[in-house]
């Protein structure tokens, strides 16, 4: 018998305001002026997504996803505890995943304490992916992308250890000393909240995870590399003693669900878009700071970019990453495929993107809830389904 | 074909690379913080002088070491070094970024150096006269800031930036974060700079687009007695546009 399927709406809260001239600029990301940022239309904003998400709660949904960005109109969660800390108070049920700090960018100590606060408050609901921050974010924040790595390590040994064993300990390493390590609260889920790793598979940040068992959350990588990372980290942490479960590994996809193939379209694709083309506008330079990535990685990165080139195709684009757009029916049957070849059970859906309006989201939320969960858990149910492989 | 000899030695499990040339007195010759400029116009030193241009751990021929984060990290490589090659006491040369590496080592190590010559060099907080914050700047528009007049530089670049290249430069970039991502600046390199007591040369591109020419007369703060000389039409690599910056050097150093 197959594990029961879970379901996270997971919203990228991005400042759908972009002035007309935007296109001016190279990237929204880093440098693009924060004179542009309204508040007045930023505090209309975080209550109407957090209202989605409160909403999320509502129909059924097993989670809903936060996450951190820094100088873009991408995402307006430079602070995702802090957006967390207001679902917990709204929210009775669901999952409440921060996916999360990057650990480099604060206090080890700090955050270990911060989630354990959340954790605490929503009675065990907390779960936790920790990035090691995409190359933009090492451009908008003091610290040194060549060490990245490094740091993050010791970050996450910190912030285990602080979980994990009872205080005081010490911590003597690089970059931090702890003469007294024993922050209050501890975490209510013992020993610690579910923990991931998030990123686009530089294999140094799959090795992390799987040397300490941690799920592993691909994103914005194609459907083949997904696959092959998901295999990569199965295979590496089994090399370390841990089994991944199929929940472990999340999987990101772009949905949209309407009453006819062609209204989906119609009423999804230029929100798409303008996402990929306009909120998720970067440059090599702002991806790839020195020493974010191998050399390596950076020449496999560069070489890809250049195959990629050209304008937005909805068809290549959805081929390329998981992206349903549909009725219920083909939606269902598109995540119930990718569940099988990815094999896992745990479906991240992103269902708000760039300036789609409330209207929209409220109507994907919903119709996905009531049209296309109930079929795929139906499927799941039946134990051929994750044995068909 | 280039004049100069390849030595590659293994210096405290670091392979570095040396490249020599000419007769006479030692010239050490630390370069910039990228290589694509070369050695070549150090050929102009080679009848007055053995020289001796290593690439520094972490960019071009030499191995990389993820653990040299501070300039006292090379200072400590030179030393290992120059025992190796028996080098007791030298000319010193630094461009930019070998330039404060110079200087750094004859501040510490004076008694190894018999002259010195900083040709724009780093280093310097100096908010008059700021250094550009070159990690900031996007990796295609770099050539253009290097000199005065780009067809010097042309002709040592790839006609189209191929990806080994920029794997190349994005290697030496990593090798300048690791030391200068969150300190562009070390205030205690000025603190001692006072130390430099041998004769000094400064040689400065009156159009530098780096490093500004008016950091020169900061300069003159630490070292009083510094020969100081200006070139006009000349931008940050002064050495490749203007060949008599060159010869001044071996004249001032023979």
């Amino acid at each position: 018998m197959a594990a029961p399927l879970r379901f996270n709406v997971m919203h990228f809260m991005p400042y759908s305001y972009l002035p007309e001239n935007h296109k001016e600029f190279k990237s929204t990301w880093v440098s693009f002026p924060n004179k542009y940022f309204d508040p007045e239309k930023g505090h209309e904003l975080y209550n109407r997504y957090i209202g989605e998400l409160v909403l999320a709660d509502q129909l059924g949904y097993d989670a809903v996803v936060v996450n951190e960005h820094h100088n873009t109109v991408y995402s307006m969660m430079a602070t995702p505890n802090i957006i967390a800390s207001s679902l917990v108070a709204q929210t009775k049920n669901v999952r409440i995943c921060v996916w999360g700090t990057p650990p480099n960018f604060m206090l080890p100590n700090r955050l270990a304490e911060e989630y354990a606060v959340l954790d605490v408050m929503s009675k065990g609901r907390i779960e936790v992916a920790f990035p090691l921050g995409t190359g933009m974010e090492y451009w908008s924040n003091p610290v040194n992308p060549a060490t990245a790595r490094e740091k993050f390590r010791e970050s996450l040994k910190i912030i285990l250890q602080a979980w994990s064993e009872d205080g005081p300990t010490t911590h003597y390493g690089n970059h931090y000393t702890y003469r007294f390590l024993n922050p209050w609260p501890r975490p209510y889920q013992r020993p610690h909240p579910p923990c991931y790793i998030v990123g686009t598979g530089s294999p140094e940040t799959i090795e992390i995870a799987a040397e300490l068992g941690f799920g592993y959350a691909s994103v914005f990588v194609t459907q083949a590399r997904a696959k092959e990372l998901n295999e990569q980290l199965r295979e590496r942490a089994s090399h370390y003693g841990h089994t991944i479960r199929p929940d472990q590994l999340p999987l990101l996809t772009f949905v949209y669900v309407a009453e006819t193939q062609e209204q989906a379209e119609k009423e999804y694709i230029p929100h798409l878009q303008r996402f990929f083309e306009d909120y998720a506008r970067t440059i090599p330079q702002y991806l790839a700071p020195p020493g974010y990535l191998s050399v390596d990685q950076l020449k496999l990165r560069a070489a890809t970019a250049d195959k990629m080139h050209g304008g937005f195709d909805f068809k290549a684009i959805s081929q390329s990453f998981f992206i349903s757009v549909g009725t219920p029916d083909k939606v269902a049957n598109d995540i119930g495929d990718w569940t099988v070849r990815m094999k896992t059970n745990h479906i991240n859906s992103v269902m708000h993107v760039a300036d789609m309006p409330h209207w929209k989201t409220v109507k994907n939320l919903t119709l996905f809830a009531e049209q296309v969960m109930p079929r795929l858990r139906q499927q799941a149910g039946a134990p051929q389904r994750m044995a068909a492989e | 074909m280039s004049k100069f000899e390849r030595q590659t030695l293994t210096v405290d499990g670091v392979k570095t690379v040396v490249h020599t040339a000419g007769h006479g007195e030692p010239l050490v010759f630390f370069h910039g913080a990228g290589t694509v400029d070369g050695f070549d116009f150090a050929e102009r030193w080679t009848d007055r002088f053995r020289v001796i241009a290593p690439y520094h751990p972490g960019f071009g021929e030499s191995g990389d070491d993820p653990t040299f984060t501070t300039m006292h990290d090379y200072v400590m490589h030179y030393l290992e070094l120059f025992d190796m090659l028996k080098l007791d006491r030298f000319n010193l040369v630094g461009l930019s970024m070998g330039g404060y590496l110079a200087a750094k080592f004859a501040s510490e190590h004076g008694h190894r150096v018999k002259k010195l010559t900083l040709i724009a060099p780093a280093g310097l907080i100096d908010p008059k006269n700021p250094m550009l914050d070159i990690l900031a700047v996007p990796g295609e528009a770099v050539p253009g800031l290097l000199v005065s007049d780009f067809e010097v530089l042309k002709k040592k670049l790839p006609e189209k930036p191929d990806l080994d290249f920029m794997g190349e430069r994005y290697r030496e970039a990593t090798t300048v974060a690791r030391l200068f991502w969150e300190h562009p600046g070390d205030p205690k390199f000025m603190r001692y700079l006072h130390r430099i007591r041998v004769p000094t040369q400064i040689i400065w591109g009156e159009e530098d687009k780096i490093i500004p020419a008016g950091q020169a007369e900061t300069w003159r703060r630490f070292i009083p007695n510094a020969d100081i000389k200006v070139y006009k039409g000349a931008g940050h690599l002064v050495h490749l546009e203007r060949p008599e910056a060159v010869d001044a050097v071996a004249r001032f150093m023979s």
